[in-house]
């Protein structure tokens, strides 16, 4: 036993049991956090997903350039940590070390560390030059950054010089695959001596640097590297997803959506804990790019910030003492800026779900306070006597369809699948034409369907965005009992969002059915050769991908074969597209809104489609169809650019 | 035949033509028409109701009386009734005599039937027709006791008839109104003399084919011949022409005048959330296939810059009328 | 302060009208029913005093059939305290309603303010809260844009032709009935919606509060479609023959000016 052992053990002890107690604060902190999860099943797909997304990067790699930076110092720090633990163990018992392993795997182990001990220096040095001279808007300016950045460089640098004296004064069999350590060893002093002593003092600059980056990690951000891997253990496994129902007949629910950082779930505060302020959902955010207060990235963080201001009254239970969630920084108009898009949460390579808190604060604000911005109040009344957000009546709801022989359901019992119209496909004039085209479509492919005509009521999906759980959960057990009712097995529909809440949500309340969109319902009739366009479309088509399409649902691919489909169209495809596409600005309620902050996001988009070139905007949704007309509109581009839904488009090029 | 008793409207001392209209239709039906007319120094309007057709004009005045209050005018009012027993008691369904003639008839214990929109007499029988479900149906109104019948008629309602003009009788009557326990204090006119969108009559409203906040003028100058309230669309709002207050929409004001003009308005399902109830509504578009046209009862295809300024004008001419 | 506010069950604004055979009334199967929409700003404009004056109840009281409770549950929603309804059949009148309310309300210890809405948005008829104030002989103001509280008074705004308003005092207690723009009615929360499912709403029946049917003064009969909305008519010309056509129609045809 040694002076070093003597000195390490309390060192270690020390540091590790310091950080371990700030782990169990912060674990308290999360269970401390009442709210619901989704049921955490399929531990096998689970596990899959961590090891493709953790040890594989996959996610991480999206981004190519600071994904293989990340990358190579994630790899790096993995295999140089084996080293560390070497030390450790040598520190705590002389002469022990890991050659035990054998000539081979050591030799390669070695080398591999010290390879990455270069290669994570420079990527620390790439991160260094992006964050003080690049400086993009999504990294915004953190000291902690550059903390961490500075430990872990500096952690590099003591390692490299460690070795060198290590390699220079005891010549060790396998200094030659330490290639770089090698190399550095030759600019050491010839004493032997000297070089020990060099090796044991950047051998202690190194452990205490790594302790202490032990200890300042529950502090900071870089806690990521504890609570990434577990957050993409537990997140949705897949990318459909639904809200989460709340469950109103429980007695014991006395708080509904999240007034305070602990009504989040433990699943969102480790959501906080996993964020690493990549900024990559700040960037696609269409309300931060249209000048409204949020940023995914800053809720997330500012979350995270409320919940430590408040650990003090949380951790010794007194919860009343617990300042509300709403503050200066998580505005009302942070809260209502946002559309539901999901670019954040697709975005995030650690698969925080951002939405997930934005909506919790809205069901608190709209249930319990009833605080939401006053046009939406009619919306809700509308839907409550009405069953539609417009002020329309419900006897009209089948209207558009007259004189078109459409059946209803109670004619055509048999029919094959019922078609969904939606309320925009009732009652705004421009969705009554989509809808009619469609069903003219699904006429000449001899497909038997029918609609539910005024027993339809509104999915109820701008209740549930804006917050109304009650209010959704109404309308969906009412027009689930009318489904049921009429034994519905699938069900074809026009509107992204009535898809969304048909497909994803309704299973929660015994609304299960086969439901498509009407862009895949009519590529499997193109497929299946019952509808064949032929009739020449001479125009540039750009497509906008519908966010409840696309990103909610994986939907990208069909509504762009409807177009391609098409005799002499010219498809482009606009920069932010697919994943990347932006969003028309209608979802997460804010159809119904005013948007009072900033720039329309409609108009950026319509701008974005403009700089295309195309002299058709193709839609899929009868949301984006109304923003986009809006924004044409705005830019007196009518006459140069038209807005059409594909089904419109598919029609018109079939006799 | 029964006697008529007509509550006339007068307001700082000119009368108001709301009464003009049952006046003359009661004369007409052979009815003796008395007129009740209350306020301070107001005897000189009696010549002018005999004009209309009354034969006596029941003058009250009083202090009291300079600003109308439902208490005060309730109570000369069921005096008059009760010595003049008319068959038939009526009055406009103004803000005035919707509030007075209630509590008239109460206090008679007298049968009310309010805001009639068509009367008919036949002798002493009168058919009385008013709406109901925001005039989506319409009723008779049958009474079911004896004694004065109480009335109050939509302004308009009874259109011009000729007037059997006379000199007309006119009665003092002695007011005694100690003991009120409601107070008239001021009258305070609008800001500008256009009520606001929620409950104008009339609503003119404009897009953003009004081009700029003072396109909005050539709006206001025709809401002015009749007293309208000018409106507009969210598009014309969100350009900055005009405050947001006057927005009508799904997101704005939601409003069911009896007129609505839609000048340069397309018609999006946003604006006529808030307007498709309006009883009648004119559009005018350079577009035919504006999607307003589908609810407008009248069309006019037609440049607004060019429109509106004529319209104001025709407006001028039936004022004058 | 012992708040108390009247309130009307009506039939939804969107109710597609259908007159029954006998053409006594509408078909009233089917149709939703709904707390009148003027009635909400009286609601409001209670619960706000409540606030304003601690300690203070607001009983919402209603008369008409059975159904009449949930327009009473929507209030109490609101956060009212206490319902009352008293039984009455389809097709009372306001004269016999209001003495039915105005009998509910004298069996109560104590009344300090009584709020409706200017008109219910069924018969548009606008005279309950008069005849309601004439039962109880309190003073009575209509279509109340603003009020001013004092003690044991009330100053009011009332809205009339042209954008003026009148400025009326009364002493208390007196009946208020409330005109759209008093204020911003509340959206109930989901706990007191949950909350006034369970409470109980007191009940009489009209032997209790002393009318009869004899007390009814008039009733509606003979009910009848207005004449069909024409499809619109679009109107040709140049633009004086447009203009002096247009002006025409709306006011010989449409009598709207």
């Amino acid at each position: 036993m040694t002076w070093q052992t003597w000195l390490f053990l309390p060192v270690f002890f020390g540091a590790m049991g310091y950080s371990l107690l700030q782990i169990r604060r912060l674990g308290k902190l999360m269970k401390a956090s009442t709210g619901k999860t989704r049921v955490m099943d399929e531990m096998g797909a689970r596990v899959r997903e961590t090891l493709i997304n953790v040890l594989g990067q996959k996610a991480v790699l999206r981004d190519k350039k600071a994904g293989i930076m990340h990358a190579t110092i994630f790899w790096g720090f993995l295999i140089i940590t084996l080293g560390t633990l070497e030390q450790f163990v040598s520190t705590l018992v002389e002469g022990a070390n890991f050659e035990f392993l054998g000539s081979s795997i050591y030799q390669a182990l070695v080398f591999f560390q010290d390879f990455f001990t270069v290669a994570v220096l420079l990527a620390v040095g790439y991160a260094f030059y992006v964050r003080l001279v690049v400086r993009p808007e999504r990294l915004g300016k953190s000291k902690d950054a550059l903390k961490i950045l500075a430990f872990t460089g500096g952690l590099m640098v003591s390692i490299l010089l460690m070795n060198a004296f290590h390699l220079a004064g005891t010549q060790p069999w396998f200094a030659s695959a330490m290639i770089f350590s090698n190399l550095l060893s030759g600019l050491a002093p010839s004493d032997p001596s000297i070089c020990m002593a060099g090796y044991t003092f950047f051998k202690w600059i190194h452990m205490i640097l790594v302790l202490g980056f032990a200890m300042y990690i529950p502090h900071s951000k870089h806690l990521h590297v504890l609570a990434a891997g577990p957050n993409t253990f537990f997140k949705t496994l897949t990318v459909e997803k639904g809200m989460q129902k709340i469950d109103f007949e429980d007695e014991t629910l006395t708080q509904y959506g999240a007034a305070k950082v602990t009504d989040l779930s433990w699943k969102d505060t480790l959501d906080t804990f996993a964020c690493t302020e990549c900024g990559r959902c700040q960037d696609l955010c269409p309300a931060w790019n249209t000048q409204k207060p949020l940023s995914p990235k800053a809720i997330i963080s500012d979350l995270k910030k409320n919940l430590l201001r408040n650990q003090a009254a949380i951790l010794s239970g007194k919860i009343e003492d617990v300042t509300p969630v709403i503050d200066d920084n998580v505005t009302e108009d942070v809260i209502w800026a946002c559309t539901s898009c999901r670019a954040c949460e697709v975005a995030c390579p650690v698969f925080i779900e951002q939405t997930d808190k934005i909506y919790a604060i809205r069901r608190n604000l709209v249930l319990m306070e009833s605080r939401f911005p006053a046009e939406v109040q009619n919306v809700f009344k509308n839907m409550e006597n009405n069953a539609t957000p417009w002020a329309f009546s419900a006897s009209d709801r089948a209207n558009w369809s007259q004189g078109l022989s459409i059946p209803t359901i109670q004619a055509n019992p048999n029919a094959e699948v019922l078609l969904w119209v939606g309320c925009a496909g009732s009652y705004d004039d421009r969705n009554k034409k989509v809808v009619t085209a469609f069903a003219s479509l699904l006429k000449k492919a001899g497909v038997s369907f029918a609609i539910l005509g005024n027993e339809e009521k509104c999915t109820g999906d701008p209740a549930r965005r804006i917050g109304n759980e009650y209010l959704f959960q109404t309308l969906a057990k009412s027009n689930i009992e009318t489904l049921n009712r009429h034994q519905i097995k699938t069900i074809v529909t026009s509107c992204p969002h009535c898809f969304n809440t048909l497909k994803n949500e309704y299973p929660d309340f015994g609304g299960k059915y086969q439901v498509f969109h009407h862009s895949q319902y009519l590529v499997r009739l193109m497929n299946t050769g019952r509808l064949k366009p032929a009739k020449n479309f001479d125009e540039t088509v750009t497509y906008h991908d519908s966010c409840y399409l696309g990103r909610w649902n994986s939907v990208y691919e069909q509504p762009r074969s409807l177009i391609s489909a098409i005799p002499s169209a010219h498809f482009v495809e606009m920069t932010q597209n697919r994943e990347k596409g932006m969003c028309c600005g209608a979802g997460g309620g804010r159809m119904w809104m005013e948007e009072k902050i900033g720039k329309s996001i409609n108009i950026v988009r319509t701008e974005q489609a403009i700089a295309t070139k195309a002299t058709v905007v193709a839609s899929a949704c009868p949301f984006c169809m109304t923003m986009l007309t809006d924004g044409v509109k705005a830019k007196d581009l009518q006459s140069k650019m038209k807005v059409m839904d594909v089904a419109e488009i598919l029609d018109q090029s079939i006799s | 035949m029964a006697k008529v008793l007509i509550l006339a409207e007068q307001r700082d001392g000119k009368l108001k033509k709301t009464s003009f209209e049952l006046i003359q239709f009661c004369a007409k039906s052979g009815h003796e028409t008395h007129v009740a007319l209350l306020g301070d120094g107001v005897a000189g309007l009696a010549n002018e109701l005999g004009a209309q057709g009354a034969k006596v004009v029941h003058l009250a005045e009083a202090p009291e009386l300079a600003m109308y209050t439902a208490e005060a005018y309730c109570k000369v009012l069921v005096e008059l009734a009760k010595s003049l027993s008319p068959g038939f008691f009526f009055a406009a369904h103004t803000p005035t005599g919707r509030e007075a003639m209630a509590l008239v008839a109460q206090e008679l214990e007298a049968g009310y039937a309010s805001d009639c929109t068509s009367l008919q007499f036949q002798g002493d029988n009168l058919t009385a027709r008013r709406p109901l479900y925001a005039g989506k149906a319409i009723a008779e109104v049958e009474f079911l006791g004896t004694g004065t019948r109480v009335l109050t008629v939509r302004a308009n309602a009874l259109g011009a008839s000729a007037a059997t003009a006379q000199t007309p009788q006119v009665q003092k009557l002695s007011v005694n109104l100690a003991g009120l326990k409601t107070k008239g204090l001021s009258v305070v006119k609008g800001a500008t003399a256009r009520p606001d969108v929620t409950e104008a009559a009339i609503v003119i409203s404009g897009g953003r084919s009004l081009k700029s906040a003072d396109g909005f003028k050539i709006l206001e100058e025709l809401a002015d011949t009749v007293g309208a309230a000018v409106g507009a669309s969210r598009a014309a709002v969100d350009a900055g022409f005009r405050p947001h207050r006057d927005q009508v929409g799904q997101t704005g004001k939601v409003v069911s005048p009896s007129l609505y003009i839609a000048c340069g308005i397309s018609g999006a399902i946003q604006h006529l959330a808030g307007m498709r109830t309006s009883k009648c509504i004119v559009a005018i578009n350079t577009d035919p296939e504006a999607p307003i046209f589908q609810v407008a009862d009248y069309g006019v295809v037609a440049d607004l810059f060019q429109l509106v300024p004529a319209l104001t004008q025709e407006f001028k001419k039936l004022k004058e009328h | 302060m012992n708040i108390y506010v009247c309130v009307k069950q009506v039939p939804d604004t969107e109710t597609k009208i259908k007159i029954l055979p006998d053409k006594s009334g509408i078909d009233l199967s089917g149709v939703k029913w709904i707390l009148s929409p003027y009635d909400e700003f009286a609601i409001e404009e209670a619960l706000r005093l409540k606030e304003k004056n601690a300690g203070s109840t607001v009983t919402v009281v209603s008369v008409g059939p059975e159904r009449a409770k949930e327009a009473i549950r929507t209030a109490l929603a609101m956060g009212a305290d206490n319902g009352i309804l008293v039984d009455a059949p389809e097709g009372a009148d306001g004269a016999l309603a209001a003495k039915a309310a105005a009998g509910a309300i004298k069996k109560e210890p104590q009344v300090d303010i009584i709020f409706t809405g200017k008109e219910a948005i069924d018969d548009g008829a606008a005279q309950f809260s008069q005849f309601l104030a004439k039962n109880l002989n309190y003073p009575c103001v209509t279509v109340v844009l603003g009020i001013e509280y004092g003690p044991g008074k009330v100053q009011c705004r009332r809205e009339v032709e042209g954008g003026a308003v009148e400025m009326v005092e009364a002493t208390l207690p007196a009946v208020l009935a409330a005109q759209k723009g008093l204020n911003e009615p509340r959206y109930a929360s989901l706990p007191n919606i949950m909350k006034a499912k369970k409470k109980e709403i007191k009940t009489y029946s009209q032997a209790d509060v002393g009318v009869s049917a004899s007390d009814q003064k008039v009733r509606l009969k003979n009910f009848e479609l207005p004449p069909p909305k024409q499809a619109g008519k679009k109107i040709a010309g140049d633009i004086a023959t447009q203009a002096k056509e247009l002006a025409r129609l709306l006011r010989e045809e449409a009598k709207v000016i």
